[in-house]
């Protein structure tokens, strides 16, 4: 959590997309602010970017009233993915609610995509955030593409460990609300438990996502979710 | 996992900005005063709770027509974050709306992007330099940790070396007054029994002396008186046994001279072994050393013990003679002291591949394989408390290792013990 003002009754939440370089975090980005209802959120802010390669970040607000007035504030942020910029992947992660793991489904990336969740793992506890605690979602991105990991091998490798996975396009659009959307019921879920958006603030989960996820009519979506919510 | 420690940072990526934070005076004034240039009776920018940040009035207030009020919106991150206000002329007032709020909501939007930018900048290198400085901090925090260690380590070597190193100092003192304490016994007893007939014929002697001064003075006073008369001269020649007295004092003077020369030959074996008048470092003729230690323990040596020196020529040894003689002394002492009835001891000396061989075989009782093992170390003695130190041998295996020589025993139980030295012989000394 960035803040919690009880006084000013505003709350700012932090989900980070996280992933190696080039998975499509900044897409995943694009797309929600795409497919997502302009009300409620703010513009998608792009970073200094360097040949399309994210250098700082991406960000993208949302925001909501809560029926006992408060103000909750979600920034949605992306990470960059290459190695060298470890740095700043340690200053966005500070204060995450959740994160989205973006993985690249290219058979060709698999050792890039477990570093990438080993330094995610690394660069958690640097910033003091338990991996067992925080809401955490994992997306295996770029579907539409051959030679991809087997949904089999995903499930596999996984499915074990309770986190939910989603398949994703994030070029064609699908699977990214979908990602988005558990990641903000697993963040509610985590904040209800300390600061009773419920039974404080009448907000409950349903609402939550719904007022997040808001999707622009007509737009189809082919979801398609791999695990269930964990 | 390690507890790496988890660092805070002022800025959070993320924390809300205010308009004020994002817009500077130099930016907005120009904007303001081209507004009222323009005919603007009044351009300010409000923060989102309508309080006037930055304001900018027309000097003139003569108004032509009824004035008009605009106030449009500024958003950050969605959010309203504050207003633009502009009173103006109603013919002029959308015209100069328009134009200042695209231009604010430009450089709104660049200044919000260059602040988040330099902070998250500077938030990288800040933190970058956190990591280094924490890094920093606990390698030195290491270092100096294991320079303490290693510090004192040193010192306490050091310290210990040293006191382990006047111990043994003390110890080899120690193990020489002991050995030559057990010299001393017998060498008393060498010295005395000479002394004592040297002194006891010192004592006849004086008797002698004093009857040949009684028949001389009897013969002045015969001559004096003109009485000289060749019968009462034998009588009293006779009386005093001068013939026996001369006899007698030939053999006494031959017997002390003896004794002399005996005291004088055990004081030159023990000046020998100790090497007292030496040179401390000298070319040593081990078989002479081995000859000079047998010597002062001679009356050590019960009369049916037998000493078999075996020698060959070799090399003179550049050593310190003392030290390498209280070696073998140490090893025949303790052969003697084995107590064995017609004890039987063999010296073989020898050369071979650079090295000199000294062997001490005795018929003794030996020792079996577990005390075998431990006769070299400090301490470890067999010998009843008073008798034996436990140093001996310690120190002949200090003395032959610090020549980088080497020192084994052989031994079985009831079949004896051999000790044998080698030492090499160095370049300099095999030239001599
Ligand atoms: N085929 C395919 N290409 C994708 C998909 N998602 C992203 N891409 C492409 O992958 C490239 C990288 O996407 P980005 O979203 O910029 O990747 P990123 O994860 O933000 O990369 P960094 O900022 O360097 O960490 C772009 O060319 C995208 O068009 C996908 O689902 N399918
Ligand atoms: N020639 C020998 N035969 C049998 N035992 C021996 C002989 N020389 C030494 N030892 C054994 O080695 C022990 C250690 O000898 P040493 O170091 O000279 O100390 P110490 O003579 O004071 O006992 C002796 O107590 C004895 O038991
Ligand atoms: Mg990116
Ligand atoms: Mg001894």
């Amino acid at each position: 959590m960035i803040e919690y003002d009880e006084f000013e009754n505003r709350m700012i939440l932090k989900l980070v997309y996280y992933g190696p370089a080039l998975s499509g975090k900044t897409t995943n980005l694009l797309r929600l602010h795409d497919l997502l209802e302009k009300q409620g959120r703010g513009d998608l802010t792009v970073l200094d970017t360097k040949n399309d390669r994210t250098i700082f970040f991406d960000l993208l607000p949302f925001f909501l009233v809560a029926p006992s007035r408060l103000k909750i504030k979600l920034k949605v942020f992306t990470v960059p993915g290459q190695v060298k910029h470890d740095a700043t992947r340690k200053a966005v992660l500070q204060r995450a609610d959740g994160v989205a793991f973006i993985a690249d489904s290219q058979l060709s990336e698999e050792t890039t995509n477990f570093e990438s969740f080993k330094n995610l793992e690394e660069n958690l506890q640097f910033v003091g955030l338990d991996i067992e605690e925080i809401p955490l979602v994992i997306q295996f991105n770029k579907r539409d593409l051959k030679n991809t990991i087997t949904e089999a091998d995903i499930k596999g490798t996984w499915g074990p460990t309770g986190i939910p996975v989603f398949l994703s396009s994030a070029t064609e659009g699908w699977g990214i609300v979908e990602t988005f959307g558990t990641l903000v019921g697993q963040a509610y879920d985590h904040i209800d438990k300390k600061h009773y958006l419920k039974d404080k603030h009448g907000l409950d989960k349903e609402t939550f996502i719904q007022q997040l996820t808001r999707k622009i009519n007509e737009v189809s979506i082919i979801p398609s979710p791999l695990a269930g919510e964990g | 996992m390690d507890n790496n420690k988890t660092i805070e940072y002022d800025y959070i990526i993320g924390a809300d900005k205010n308009i004020r934070d994002i817009l500077k005076v130099s930016d907005i004034t120009p904007l303001l005063q081209s507004a009222v240039k323009a005919g603007a009776a009044y351009a300010a920018i409000e923060d989102d709770t309508g309080k006037a940040l930055y304001q900018h009035s027309g000097i003139s207030e003569s108004p032509s027509s009824p004035e008009v009020t605009v106030k449009k919106p500024l958003y950050i991150e969605g959010e309203v974050a504050g207003y633009i206000i502009v009173k103006a002329d109603d013919g002029i007032i959308n015209t100069i709306g328009e134009l200042m709020l695209a231009s604010i909501n430009t450089i709104l939007k660049s200044s919000y992007k260059a602040l988040l930018a330099t902070e998250t900048h500077k938030t990288v290198v800040h933190q970058s330099f956190e990591e280094l400085l924490e890094t920093n901090r606990k390698l030195i925090q290491s270092e100096n940790k294991y320079r303490e260690l290693a510090n004192s380590l040193e010192k306490t070597v050091q310290q210990r070396t040293e006191e382990l190193r006047q111990a043994h100092a003390k110890l080899l003192t120690q193990e020489k007054i002991v050995s030559i304490g057990q010299l001393a016994a017998g060498i008393a007893h060498e010295i005395n029994n000479p002394l004592g007939f040297i002194l006891s014929n010192i004592n006849t002697l004086k008797q002698y002396v004093s009857k040949m001064k009684g028949m001389l003075v009897f013969y002045r006073d015969a001559v004096e008186k003109g009485t000289v008369e060749k019968e009462l001269l034998g009588q009293k020649w006779k009386k005093l046994k001068l013939d026996f007295v001369f006899q007698d004092i030939e053999d006494l003077i031959t017997e002390s001279s003896g004794g002399a020369e005996r005291v004088k030959k055990i004081v030159s074996d023990l000046k020998g072994f100790s090497h007292i008048d030496e040179a401390k470092e000298a070319d040593a003729d081990i078989n002479k050393e081995i000859d000079r230690t047998i010597n002062v323990l001679v009356h050590e040596i019960p009369g049916d013990a037998e000493i078999i020196r075996n020698y060959h020529e070799f090399p003179l040894f550049a050593c310190n003679p003392a030290d390498l003689c209280q070696a073998f002394f140490n090893i025949i002492l303790n052969a003697l002291q084995t107590g064995t009835k017609g004890l039987k001891l063999t010296i073989t000396t020898g050369y071979s591949n650079g090295n000199i061989r000294v062997s001490f075989s005795d018929n003794g009782p030996g020792m079996p394989e577990d005390l075998r093992n431990r006769i070299f170390e400090p301490f470890f003695t067999t010998k009843e408390v008073g008798k034996g130190t436990g140093m001996g041998l310690n120190v002949t295996y200090e003395i032959i290792t610090s020549y980088g020589g080497t020192i084994d025993v052989e031994s079985k139980p009831g079949k004896g013990a051999t000790f044998t030295i080698s030492l090499p012989v160095t370049e300099r000394a095999k030239q001599i």
